[in-house]
């Protein structure tokens, strides 16, 4: 027995009102039912934080052009302008405006995070899940080494020389590359959760009430594994956004929209420094940082789920 | 010792895996990466000489030629340390360019790293030993803060700050004015031109050891041995390092050689930024210029390198922990 | 009791205050004293706050817990607020213990032999030689090969680390050692030898010992005086013989209630009925009131203080007043001997035919054959209980697999007498399989395990009705409520939208019956079905599968590694010791006439107060 408070849970208040003669039956107990992994995340305050920020970013990607003063490849304007009423934020070296750019930069980071994130997840899932369910078979063998193999190569050299070969960079080649490169983490987290989850006894005796495979590892498994997959997906969607705005900086972004990453690497290569416009790396600097750490204190919420000694802090 | 070769089981199947990798991105690609290459290289030279046709194309592929038996040209040429020409520094073949460049890179990702993972543990561990301290809460939320940043912006307001207002560092490049060599000009110069690339990755990466190993030891303060080490009387020194830190450190050891990966993603970014001659400028350029020979060389050396390293983490968790050599297969 | 207590703790408190939860006071009120030299039990079940207590006495209590009031008084010195660099000088050299858990409380990276060099090294002058010297002497004294004495800790059994942590609590000769649990998830016979070894020590050395356990029998045995903890309170403290002859509290007379003599012609066990209320509630009156056949009006009102009566202390008005009866007047399982004579005359539903199961592994070239189960034979009724006693390790859960088709037998075979004639359990695979379990179900040892946790009693049960009868709509959610019945969750309408977290222990055992149950099975294996819930319950459970038997006519094979339990629900006993079956006849009279040294072992290692 351990001596968190949690061995003096589940137990209802005695009944007084019963004689002895009605002992036999025990009663339910009241209303000690555990936080649903929603609730978990939103007590922590850090991951309320985080989530209201998330939600102005959202709100911002999707009203960009009611919020955006003008088109942010609209280059009419006069070039290197200081911030003004005008131009909040100043406009770069090919007149464009910097406020405008990055409201709408948003929308290509949140596709990103959020894609990219969903599909690294739903590739993790069913890998860890497969591979998992059968252990110790050829096909476990197979998959675990690729999950291993795909795991300690780097992700962003990986990236780079993928994307490298194509002309057009789309957001949904890059969705997709930084998916197939970054889900073995996860992959491997998920297998190890279900080997423990599988050799539990409910699940043996989900055999004994005459369930099939799929239901098993669909209606029985699976709902276990929810806090393991929010962990996951928000874990995958920071990688994405940061691997987006890093191959952009290289040069290797979506050229035809505009993102923080694109900024910065114009910024960087016409010399922004020198010219004095602090706003054009800045901002989109800033912007990415609050998007990644609104992510992150989602994440501390995450955390307590999966791991109950952080809970009391 | 099973343990062990397990470990380096693992290790070549992994090898045999990336450069089977490398083998097929260029040929899974729509149109033919190599006859374009030769191409754009005989806009440059049209001398081009057959062997270096031949290498570039065992390299990227070639339309004839079974899948079959290219690959043993592509291993061979690979054993020959044969990567084909560069199309950024022609006439320079590939192995000479990543030569100069890979020490550049060495020499900053093994001092930084090793300093980072020093920081990471100590702090990390302090923190957690201190838990729900000021202190913790200012290490924790500093760290998650920084961890936020990007390492290339991160390197952009740097070279705001030291290189560009206060002047105090180089911005750009690894030497200005001396000859290379073993020198104390030279030196000086090299020390003063990576001051800023490390400081950005000395910012970087300690953030993930912090918050890493304090997760791992405030789980392992709730462990039994360390009820015991307390019940014991022993000093607080000695339960925090013998019986905390001495088993929170292992999950960072085995993590050591996956967070390499992504130093190595930082350090291309880094790199470019500061124009530093390595293998992530090179990486850059290569991208811009699409050299492939030498995309595809520097892709397969830095996945070697973090295996290697990989292997060694792995074979140094083998020391640290008695269990795993045990564990069975 | 000469001179002044070595332990004296008045009135000690302990609350947690957690940040998101209620808050609870697990110890209350707790007032005792330990004299040098004496062992002391100190009984109590899940959630009595017996290991919150162990806690607090060593001073490791962290956030959200605290004492509260109260003071802890260690030979002389009140330690309850000592902050902990005063406290590390007595640590250890005067105050030690043995935890619980003994596979984790040694460092895992650390060989054996530096952590007990820390441990003296730090309170003594020994140093070099002299602490390996030390080292061996107390290997001696548990024991254990010297050999040992360099090993990593995973290289230990759970036993020999047990034995290990004894020694090592030893080391500097303490006044006072704190056993938690010591011996629990070990092998009975293990048990067992551990414990003499404590007491043989004890009286050799002269230390202290305060020994906490949830089962009464091992701590009647070996200790001096006994504390009965209830709902964070002391109710009953009295000399282990008195306590046995003359327990006052109508707590510690159910706890005792739950031993018999297995060897009787007639077994009476009883159960206390419901469960301990919740600590983080306010409630008024005595905390046992709820469950207690004895209780009067104002034990639902006052609170007994615990006061003197008789060789030691009470808290209950009742006993205050008139003592009562030895008894405890609570529900009741009874079983006679001839009750099984008729379930021999049944017919044979399931084979057990020469089998054989040995287990391969690979460890590189090499492949180790590992012998589970050799050559048993025997046979289940009908509307009889067979109970295959063992240790751990010795068979019976590989036979429980082979019998319900997860594993197939090496050698001989197993023959299912169904509906559809004998058929051989091996030969199952897929649908035949899937069908195989309409016949043959399940019970499993830990009902925490056993229920998924994110679905409500009523989806659980309903999948087998579904899967194997086809059932839907009304008849379905009937049939669902008549399983509750059957189990005795009533009224049904309360359980079937739980789910199993809010269920006690018995209760979700009760429901994984109820699961078996479902498809009306010819046979049910039972899997240690009683082992993980409180002593004070478990003639409960056995209460019911008896009356399964008798009413639903079906076969059970119950898996234990106690002869008790097997005595009062079993007509036939089958022994196993290292795969084999050492001995198998009537439960009575293998019981009263064991042939086999291996029985005598077991009947020996079961705690009999009695």
């Amino acid at each position: 027995m351990s001596t968190t408070p949690n061995d003096f849970m589940a137990e209802g208040e005695p009944d007084q009102s019963r004689s002895v003669e009605g002992l036999a039956v025990e009663q339910v107990g009241s209303a000690t039912t555990p936080d649903r992994w929603w609730q978990v995340i939103w007590s922590s305050k850090k991951a309320r934080v985080g989530l209201v920020i998330l939600g102005i970013y959202v709100l911002m990607a999707v009203f960009a052009p009611l919020i955006a003063p003008h088109d942010p490849l609209d280059g009419s304007f006069t070039p290197l302008q200081q911030p003004s009423g005008e131009h909040w934020l100043g406009t770069n070296t090919n007149g464009r405006d910097i406020a405008s750019q990055l409201i709408f930069g948003s929308r290509v980071s949140l596709l990103v995070g959020l894609f990219g994130g969903a599909l690294a997840t739903a590739i993790a899932l069913v890998v860890g899940l497969v591979s998992g369910y059968t252990e110790g078979t050829i096909v476990d063998d197979v998959l675990s080494f690729v999950t291993n193999v795909a795991l300690v190569i780097p992700a962003l050299p990986l990236i780079i020389t993928l994307v490298a070969y194509s002309d057009t960079r789309g957001v949904w080649l890059i969705v997709g590359i930084i998916a197939i490169t970054s889900w073995a983490g996860a992959a491997r987290g998920k297998r190890a959760q279900i080997i423990t989850l599988r050799n539990r006894d409910f699940v043996t005796s989900a055999k004994f009430s005459g369930e099939s495979g799929a239901r098993i590892i669909f209606s029985e498994i699976m709902p276990n594994m929810n806090s393991l997959v929010v962990a996951g997906f928000v874990g995958a969607a920071t990688g994405a956004v940061g691997a987006e705005a890093g191959l952009a900086v290289l040069g290797l972004g979506d050229t035809r929209s505009v993102s923080w990453g694109t900024m910065l690497y114009q910024a960087d290569a016409q010399g922004a420094i020198q010219q004095g416009l602090l706003t054009w790396i800045f901002a989109p600097g800033l912007a990415l940082a609050l998007l990644i750490t609104a992510m992150s204190f989602i994440n501390f919420g995450v955390d307590l789920l999966s791991n109950p000694h952080l809970r009391e802090d | 010792m099973r343990y062990f070769l397990r470990k380096l089981g693992f290790f070549v199947g992994t090898l045999w895996a990336v450069v089977t990798l490398n083998f097929l991105i260029p040929r899974i690609q729509p149109g033919d990466p190599a006859e374009l290459m030769v191409r754009r290289l005989q806009g440059k030279d049209s001398q081009l000489d057959a062997a270096q046709v031949r290498a570039m194309r065992s390299m990227l592929g070639t339309p004839d030629g079974s899948l079959w038996s290219q690959y043993w040209d592509y291993l061979g040429d690979l054993l020959h340390g044969n990567f084909g020409v560069s199309y950024t520094y022609y006439p320079f073949k590939v192995s000479e360019v990543i030569g100069q460049a890979i020490w550049w890179t060495v020499g900053l990702v093994v001092v930084t790293q090793i300093i980072s993972f020093a920081i990471g543990m100590v702090l990390g561990a302090y923190a957690a030993w201190r838990r729900n301290t000021k202190l913790d809460a200012t290490i924790t939320i500093g760290s998650t803060f920084v961890g936020t940043l990007q390492p290339f912006w991160i390197a952009l307001v740097l070279v705001y700050v030291f290189g560009y207002s206060l002047g105090w560092f180089p911005t750009s490049g690894g030497y200005s004015a001396s000859t290379p060599g073993w020198n104390a000009a030279f030196i000086e110069e090299v020390i003063s031109y990576s001051t800023l690339p490390a400081l950005t990755l000395l910012i970087v990466t300690p953030i993930g050891w912090i918050l890493g190993m304090r997760n791992t030891m405030i789980m392992n303060l709730g462990e039994d041995y360390i009820r015991l080490a307390k019940a014991k009387g022993l000093s607080d020194r000695t339960v925090a390092l013998r019986y905390a830190a001495r088993n929170a450190l292992l999950p960072s050891v085995t993590g050591f050689a996956l967070a390499l990966g992504g130093v190595l993603g930082g350090t291309i970014l880094v790199e470019t930024v500061f124009d530093y001659p390595g293998l992530g400028r090179l990486m850059g350029e290569a991208v811009q210029n699409k050299d492939y020979p030498l995309l595809q060389t520097l892709m397969l050396l830095t996945t070697t390198g973090v295996l290697v390293a990989n292997l060694i983490a792995d074979l140094l968790y083998g020391v640290l922990d008695p269990r795993a050599r045990r564990a069975e297969g | 009791m000469t001179g002044s207590p070595l332990l004296e703790v008045k009135n000690l408190e302990v609350r947690y205050e957690p940040k998101r939860a209620r808050s609870m006071t697990a110890v209350q009120d707790v007032s005792f004293d330990i004299a040098p030299g004496e062992f002391v039990g100190l009984i109590g079940e899940s959630g009595s706050g017996k290991t919150t207590l162990a806690t607090a006495l060593l001073r490791l209590l962290e956030k959200p817990g605290r004492i509260s009031a109260g003071s802890i008084t260690f030979d002389g010195t009140d330690i309850t607020h000592l902050d902990q660099d005063e406290l590390r000088d007595l640590r250890w050299r005067d105050l030690s213990t043995v935890f619980q858990s003994s596979m984790n409380s040694l460092n895992p990276v650390i060989r054996i032999e530096p952590q007990f060099r820390d441990a003296i090294e730090a309170h003594s002058d020994l140093r070099g030689e002299a602490v390996s010297e030390r080292v061996r002497e107390l290997f001696d004294m548990v024991f254990i090969d010297h050999r040992f004495i360099t090993s990593f800790p995973h290289e230990l059994s759970g036993g020999m680390k047990q034995r290990v942590n004894l020694a090592l609590a030893l080391a500097l000769d303490p006044k006072l050692v704190l056993l938690d649990e010591p011996t629990t998830g070990l092998d009975v016979v293990v048990q067992h030898s551990i414990l003499e070894n404590v007491r043989k020590l004890q009286e050799e050395k002269g230390f202290a010992v305060l020994f906490i356990s949830h089962d009464i029998g091992t701590v009647l045995d070996l200790s001096d005086r006994i504390l009965v903890m209830y709902a964070g309170r002391i109710v009953e403290s009295q000399p282990a013989g008195e306590l046995l002859r003359e327990p006052m509290h109508p707590y510690t007379k159910g706890l005792l209630g739950s031993y018999g003599d297995p060897r009787a012609e007639t077994v009476r066990i009883t159960y206390i009925p419901g469960r301990p209320p919740d600590l983080s509630l306010e409630h008024q009156g005595c905390a046992f009131a709820a469950r207690c056949p004895e209780k009067i009006e104002r034990c639902l009102t006052d609170y007994p203080e615990l006061l003197p009566r008789s060789a030691g202390d009470v808290a209950c008005h009742v006993a205050q007043q008139s003592g009562g009866t030895r008894h405890f007047d609570g529900p009741e399982f009874v079983k006679s001997a001839d009750d099984s004579e008729r379930a021999r005359e049944r017919e044979v539903v399931l084979t057990v035919d020469n089998v054989t199961k040995v287990f391969e592994k690979r460890r590189g070239l090499k492949v180790e054959r590992t012998e589970a189960v050799t050559d048993a034979s025997f046979v289940l009724h009908k509307g009889g209980v067979t109970a295959l006693v063992g240790q751990s390790g010795s068979g019976k859960s590989t036979l429980a697999r082979m019998i319900t088709g997860i594993d197939s037998p090496t050698e001989g075979r197993i023959v299912f007498h169904g509906p559809d004639g004998d058929q051989q359990v091996s030969s199952f695979r897929g649908r035949a399989l899937r069908d195989y379990r309409s016949h043959v179900q399940m019970v499993f040892q830990d009902p925490y395990s056993a229920l998924n946790p994110t679905k409500r009693i009523g989806q659980i049960l309903e999948r087998p009705l579904v899967n194997f009868h086809g059932l839907k709509g009304e008849e379905r959610r009937r049939r669902v409520e008549e399983l509750l019945e059957t189990v005795a969750l009533t009224p049904s309408d309360r359980f079937v939208n739980r789910y199993a977290y809010e269920l006690s222990g018995g209760q979700r055992q009760r429901v994984v019956i109820a699961r078996a149950l479902a498809v009306l099975p010819e046979v049910i294996v039972a899997d240690e079905p009683i082992s993980s819930l409180d002593v004070s319950i478990r003639a409960e459970i056995l209460e019911l599968l008896n009356d399964l038997v008798q009413t639903h006519d079906v076969g059970i094979l119950y898996i234990t590694h106690d002869l008790l339990s097997a005595r009062m629900l079993a007509d036939d006993v089958i022994v196993l010791n290292e795969g084999r079956v050492v001995e198998q006849g009537p439960a009575l009279q293998v019981i009263r006439d064991p042939q086999d040294d291996y029985t005598r072992t077991l009947l020996d290692a079961v705690p009999n107060p009695f």
